[in-house]
């Protein structure tokens, strides 16, 4: 007879297994089926066929991971100065400014977006403004150039642009939440040491809100590399991202479930080995287990 | 004082086919502070957890006043526990910690007619305030437990005990957190409080000494099993082994040899003693005491050795002395410098002859007399995490 | 000194703000403009408050978010605690193996999840209707539906899906941090195990709970991607909703659910903040201990931040959002008690006049669940990914004639549907359903190049302006392979129906390089109107309907002309049908019949500029756009909506082309844009 406890431990661990059932079904097998589907056509089952095709998508690959990569540089480093003022800030302050980047998460990031869309149009907001205050005629003349409007909409600018706008709190948040728990008396303990406040913060700050960073990076570069309503939005579908492909092979107007599983597979496991690499990089023997 | 009100009969407990305890046997009284001392790891907690009932034993019998209760949960049983480092709520406040207890409905009655009871507000009131009162912590009922020193936590952990009027209370190394003049203070606290209570405490601790200045009866526990019962003069005096010998209190250890009653042999010499019963030339563990050794001068002595250490503990010197290779642990309120050569000698009452136990040979040489002092320290800082 | 710097950082910080709310405070500003103009103000209005209320898509969508938010965090709240006490009682090594597995959705990019849980479902769908049609066939006493499909259901499993890690990640912390022997010591005081968890372990763990269930809320109304792969047909968020919108004209009524969304919430965050910083006032004294310190792996970190400013004031947040939880589940649930017959219609762009659906309710009484889709592929795509639940599709011919070919149609009783005998001979019998058993025409019209006039000084008369590099950043490709490589073909003057693989390889080059040179500002489906009508591109192509529907809505300086290139064009039909296994036939058949008679074409036809296939509607339709408008019609208008015969003669229509053909343009049209 097992003793008390252990009968009690025992029981409830059972109330483990709802959720290893649940997750077996609605994270593993998805997954599985998904890579069932990578490898298998409409008409041959068990072939490569889908991932010889990759190369034609290279570019696409390419500009996924350049452009989140950039988007992600950016939000860095906008959001750590940011998150590092704010916590030398007052508690109400802090309070106030947290809030505020939360406020915007509880609107959907489509409606953020759209918004976007009618500021970069060619005949939007900020080229009327521009058209009034005269600048494109000033850039016009400087340049000799016959511009009605600076073209913003439909390049890879105005999706780097929308990635930001929708991401940064996915930086600024986690960089905030470490930098704001640091122990003050580290910092005196460098100064103590005769460190000044750049050595403080590149021998101390820095590394210690490297896990906050990580973790930034991470929330901003997944959905980054991935999305394909920001692309579609605000690229106007020639700037196809990994998401636009995927999308199109499901959803959209080239059917074949098969090569955009494949495609997934491809992005999951690329993204998956990158924040690997990342945190071993980052984290030495503490490596934060992605997958 | 001698009703059996608690007892463990041929208890054993296994986890995950580890045995941790062995065959335990074991009565407690009514009214008595009864402690038991061990070691970490030594099985001493889960004793005390078997008998509040959050473990139930692998084998053998717990009877509680006549009944079997192996298979009471512990929310049914008139035990009431002070867990290590308090266990206090962190949500409530002083007064509702103590009156957590009782705001739980009790059921009253058997079948039909059984229901739930709850005490009515006043009672419970009065109750609790009677309760700070005795653990001198009145006027903190509105503090939040967060707030409080580690004594006065001590206290509230008590309190909430006690208010249920147990009949037994589980001191689980209650003392443990807290520093050493505080922990004298409690020391003296939770014995007033036993005693002006009149209920049944078993108190857990590796605390040697804690246990032989509280205690009525102490159960010594090793891997296990017990390795003595008894009150602390009897444990003190008459340890029946190495282990206990050497865990209560200091002790220089020796191989010897029993001739014959009275007579024992050991550094070659024969010693008077005064212990008996053994079998003629049987090997023996001998006990000596580190402040039963007089030191005289060297030509006087019934054995010579060299002072290789000295260390001023107050009240006396721990003398270390080398005895033909075999270090001993001497104390003394004499000074002998280091280098020096001694002679003791040994009355016949104090030598203390014990059979061979599977401890001997393990203790009571002090050849690394400071490294056994550091492992004392860890062993204290460890408190028992055990299972 | 110091001062100053703070200053400096604190003007950052508000620069920062400005441009996280800048197009927020837009979205406001113009939900209160008189104009329906995103970027021109026309006067202080409160239009679009009046009729967001009366749109029944957006309304519908916003109650679908709200319960599926919320629903979804009240069941992974419970369901996230409960696993996260079950996960804390198992042994250091599996604990561990499990939260690397809870982790996956987290880390997953939310398009991998969406379609993992989308191929998962269909899958499930798939042996669910092997397993039920077995099932009703062994015994006669249940009968198991045989086809599910997405829907409401699927919906919430997903969001329960990914909301669940995130509350397991903000509880577990409290349980690790909890102290062991509090439940020993309630219990030890009196409480069984269930007492000791409600009374003691739950106080303790609540800042977690309450942080995971905001969490696993943000995440649910901010996600569109894993909705859009697993809500269907029949349930949109409304971020779905906008998607779709996006795609042709947003209506303000966007900008006014925006503002009220918005404010909404901000209000809950004024009160709940002020109520904080008033009792952090009078606790000034008190102080709770540091928390232990997280470990630092990177995912529980990013769990942690999202709840940790919240805190405590979220839970007077969620007090309130557990009465609205309520409220709503029992709206919902009186109004699917009084559930009517239904009958779900898919449609290209947003293509009926609104009205019509109403008055066919009103006569009939059965429900009609509109949606719309990109194109004819994007039809296609969402049968087969089984994520519609379509009764009639609205599609065109070629298309038609593939769902034919695939045996995706069920034919039609035309006993059911007396108005199929006013449809004109022209448009019966057509080669894409030659026998006409399956189909009943609903509009037809031509491709066109549409262009600005005010920008584009010459007079367009070649499908060459849409490759011409005097354009580049103005023109807009049409959004589907057909219409796009259909162009291409005719410039160069192929059939565009050819299966030749050089000739379509040709075309595509065409295409691809004008791509490259930067010739095109983007991909345009139901994006055009909006384009097009607010001067952001000069050039696109499109369908003759759809230009005369942006004639009403140019803006300033904005002149669109349409013209049917020399080469020659595309004409077509599109045409309703019933899908295989529909489970509304017959209030399908009634739609049909509705949707054909002369008074449903002739407002159709006014309303959505495409010409009607009812023969008595194309005549009267003069006379009834006279008598409602009090103004003579525009022939020269009404010949481009309903092309005279020497114009079709020089249009072709699509074929369904062979399979491989098909896969051809698949694999080149995905190509496009790498």
């Amino acid at each position: 007879m097992p003793s008390r406890r252990a009968e009690m431990k025992n029981k409830r661990s059972l109330f483990a297994v709802p959720y290893v059932v649940w997750m077996a079904l609605f994270v593993v097998i998805p997954i599985l089926i998904m890579v069932w589907y990578a490898f298998t056509t409409a008409e041959s089952g068990g072939t490569l066929d889908n991932f010889a095709q990759m190369g034609t998508y290279a570019s696409v690959f390419l500009r996924s991971f350049r452009l989140a990569a950039v988007a992600t540089l950016v939000c860095l480093l906008i959001g750590y100065p940011v998150s590092y003022w704010m916590a030398r800030e007052g508690a109400g302050f802090q309070r106030v400014a947290m809030a505020l980047i939360m406020l915007p998460m509880w609107m959907n990031f489509l409606l953020r977006t759209y918004s976007w869309m009618s500021i970069l149009e060619n005949n939007g907001l900020l080229n009327q403004l521009f058209r009034n205050i005269g600048l494109i005629s000033l850039v016009n003349r400087l340049t000799g150039s016959e511009l009605q409007y600076f073209p913003m909409i439909g390049t890879s600018g105005a999706v780097v642009l929308g990635m930001v706008y929708n991401y940064l709190p996915f930086m600024i948040l986690p960089v905030y939440s470490v930098i704001v728990k640091l122990d003050h008396s580290l910092l005196e303990a460098a100064q103590d040491l005769g460190a000044n406040s750049a050595r403080v913060f590149r021998k101390v700050i820095l590394p210690l809100s490297l896990p906050g960073v990580l973790s930034g990076v991470t929330m901003v570069f997944v959905p980054s590399v991935s999305t394909f309503a920001i692309s579609r939005l605000l690229g106007g579908g020639t700037q196809m991202m990994l998401g636009d492909l995927i999308e199109q092979q499901f959803l959209g107007g080239a059917y074949n479930p098969h090569l955009g599983a494949a495609i997934s597979l491809v992005m999951m496991v690329i993204v998956v080995v990158c924040m690997v690499v990342m945190n071993h990089f980052g984290e030495g023997e503490e490596q934060a287990v992605m997958l | 004082m001698s009703k059996k009100l608690i007892s463990l009969a041929d208890c054993c407990m296994a986890f995950d086919g580890e045995l941790v305890l062995d065959h335990i046997n074991l009565y407690i009284n009514d009214s008595e502070f009864l402690t038991l001392l061990g070691p970490s790891g030594c099985g001493k907690t889960t004793t005390l957890r078997i008998i509040g009932g959050f473990l139930t034993p692998t084998s053998g019998e717990v009877m509680f006043d006549g009944v079997r209760i192996n298979d009471i949960p512990p929310y049914l049983r008139q035990v009431n526990t002070v867990f290590q480092r308090y266990a206090l709520f962190p949500h409530l406040n002083v007064f509702e910690n103590v009156a957590f207890g009782l705001r739980i409905p009790k059921t009253e009655g058997e079948g039909r007619s059984r229901k739930k009871v709850k005490l009515p507000e006043e009672e419970i009131h009065q109750r609790v305030l009677e309760m700070l009162e005795v653990v001198s912590l009145k006027g903190f009922e509105h503090r939040r437990v967060t707030e409080l020193s580690g004594g006065q936590q001590q206290r509230v952990a008590i309190a909430r005990a006690l208010v249920n009027r147990p009949k037994v209370l589980l001191l689980d190394e209650p003392l443990g957190a807290l520093d050493l003049r505080l922990r004298k203070d409690m020391q003296n606290e939770l014995k007033r409080i036993q005693q002006q209570l009149g209920i049944t405490f078993i108190y857990v601790t590796h605390d040697q000494e804690e246990a032989l200045a509280m205690s009525d009866t102490i159960v010594i526990m090793d891997q296990g099993r017990i390795q003595q019962i008894g009150s602390p003069e009897d444990v003190y005096n008459e340890p029946k082994n190495a282990f206990v010998a050497d865990f209560i209190g200091e002790s220089n250890i020796l191989d010897g040899i029993m001739h014959e009653d009275y007579v024992v042999e050991f550094f070659n010499r024969k010693f008077k003693c005064l212990d008996k019963g053994f079998a003629p030339m049987e090997p023996v563990d001998v006990v000596i005491r580190p402040e039963d050794v007089d030191i005289v001068p060297k030509d006087k002595g019934q054995l010579k050795g060299i002072v290789t250490g000295v260390t001023f503990k107050g009240v006396h010197y721990d003398t270390i002395v080398d005895f033909k290779g075999f270090k001993w642990l001497i104390q003394t309120t004499d000074y002998h410098p280091e280098g020096e050569t001694i002679g003791i000698i040994l009355n016949p009452d104090d030598i203390h002859i014990m059979h061979k136990s599977q401890y001997s040979g393990m203790f009571g040489d002090y050849s690394s007399y400071s490294e056994e002092y550091e492992e004392l320290e860890d062993a204290l800082q460890e408190g028992g995490d055990e299972e | 000194m110091r001062k100053q710097s703070r200053f400096g950082s604190r003007l950052l910080i508000g620069l920062v703000f400005l441009f996280l709310y800048a197009p927020i405070l837009l979205l406001i500003v113009f939900s209160f403009n008189a104009g329906d103009s995103s970027a021109v103000w026309r006067g202080f209005s409160l239009h679009w408050y009046a009729q967001l209320f009366q749109n029944r898509i957006i309304m519908e969508s916003v109650y679908m978010t709200l319960l599926v938010s919320l629903l979804a965090t009240v069941i992974s709240t419970a369901a996230g605690t409960f696993a996260a006490v079950g996960l804390y009682s198992l042994s250091r090594r599996k604990r561990e193996a499990l939260m690397t597995v809870n982790n996956i959705p987290m880390m997953n990019a939310d398009i991998v999840t969406g379609v993992s849980l989308c191929l998962f479902f269909v899958a499930f769908f798939q042996g669910w209707g092997v397993f039920a049609k077995w099932f009703n066939g062994i015994q006669g006493a249940v009968a198991l539906p045989t086809r599910l499909t997405l829907g409401l259901g699927t919906l919430l499993l997903a969001h329960i899906a990914f909301d669940i890690p995130y509350v397991i990640l903000n509880v577990a912390p409290k349980l690790r941090q909890m102290d062991k022997n509090l439940l020993d010591a309630a219990q030890d005081l009196g409480c069984t195990w269930m007492q000791a968890f409600w009374k003691v372990a739950l106080p303790e763990i609540k800042p977690g709970i309450v942080s995971g269930a905001l969490i696993a809320f943000t995440m649910s109304i901010d996600d569109f991607v894993i909705s859009y792969f697993t809500a269907g047909s029949s349930s949109s968020t409304l971020a779905m909703t906008i998607y779709g919108m996006t795609k042709r004209r947003i209506t303000p009524e966007i900008n006014a659910v925006s503002t009220l969304l918005f404010l909404s919430v901000l209000t809950l965050l004024v009160i709940t903040n002020v109520r904080e910083a008033r009792l952090e006032k009078r606790n000034a004294k008190d102080f709770s201990p540091a928390p232990a310190k997280p470990r630092p792996a990177a995912v529980e970190k990013a769990a942690q931040w999202m709840g940790s400013p919240t805190g405590r004031w979220a839970q007077r947040g969620l007090a309130a959002l557990c009465v609205a939880v309520f409220a709503i589940v029992v709206s919902g649930l009186a109004n699917a008690t009084t559930s009517r017959p239904v009958v779900n219609v898919c449609s290209l762009g947003e293509y009926i006049d609104t009205d019509l659906i109403n008055q066919f309710e009103e006569e009939t009484g059965i429900r009609v669940n509109y949606q719309t889709a990109e194109s004819n592929e994007a039809i296609y795509s969402l049968l087969k990914s089984g994520g519609a639940d379509y009764d009639v599709v609205v599609t065109s011919d070629y298309m038609i004639a593939q769902f034919i070919e695939e045996d995706m149609v069920e034919p039609l009783d035309y006993g059911n549907i007396p108005n199929f005998e006013r449809i004109d001979e022209r448009f019966r019998n057509l080669p894409y359903d030659p026998e006409n058993q399956f189909t009943v025409p609903y509009t037809w019209g031509t491709l066109g190049i549409i262009y600005n006039t005010n920008v584009v000084s010459e007079e367009i008369t070649s499908w060459s302006a849409l490759y011409d590099d005097k354009y580049a950043g103005n023109v807009l490709l049409i959004n589907n392979s057909r219409d796009a490589l259909g162009e291409a073909l005719l410039y160069l003057g192929y059939s565009v129906n050819t299966t030749d693989e050089a000739e379509i390889r040709q075309a595509f080059d065409l295409i691809a390089s004008a791509n490259r040179r930067g010739v095109f500002q983007g991909k345009a489906s139901d994006e055009v109107f909006q384009k097009m009508e607010g001067g952001n591109a000069a050039i696109a192509t499109y369908y003759a309907g759809d230009y005369l529907s942006m004639l009403d809505n140019q803006a300033d300086g904005v002149e669109l002309a349409y013209v049917i290139p020399e080469e020659g064009s595309n004409w077509f039909v599109d045409a309703m049908c019933v899908l295989k296994d529909a489970p509304h036939k017959d209030a399908a058949e009634q739609w049909i019949n509705f949707i054909a008679s002369t008074e449903a074409n002739l407002a159709n036809m006014d309303y959505i500029g495409y010409a009607s296939p009812n023969r008595e509607a194309l005549e009267k339709y003069p006379a009834y756009y006279e008598e409602l408008y009090a103004e003579e019609l525009d022939m020269e208008l009404y010949e481009i909506m309903a092309a005279p015969a020497e114009v079709l003669e020089r249009c072709e229509s699509y074929l369904v082309l062979p399979a491989e053909t098909r896969a051809l343009y698949n694999e080149l049209w995905v190509q496009l844009g790498t």
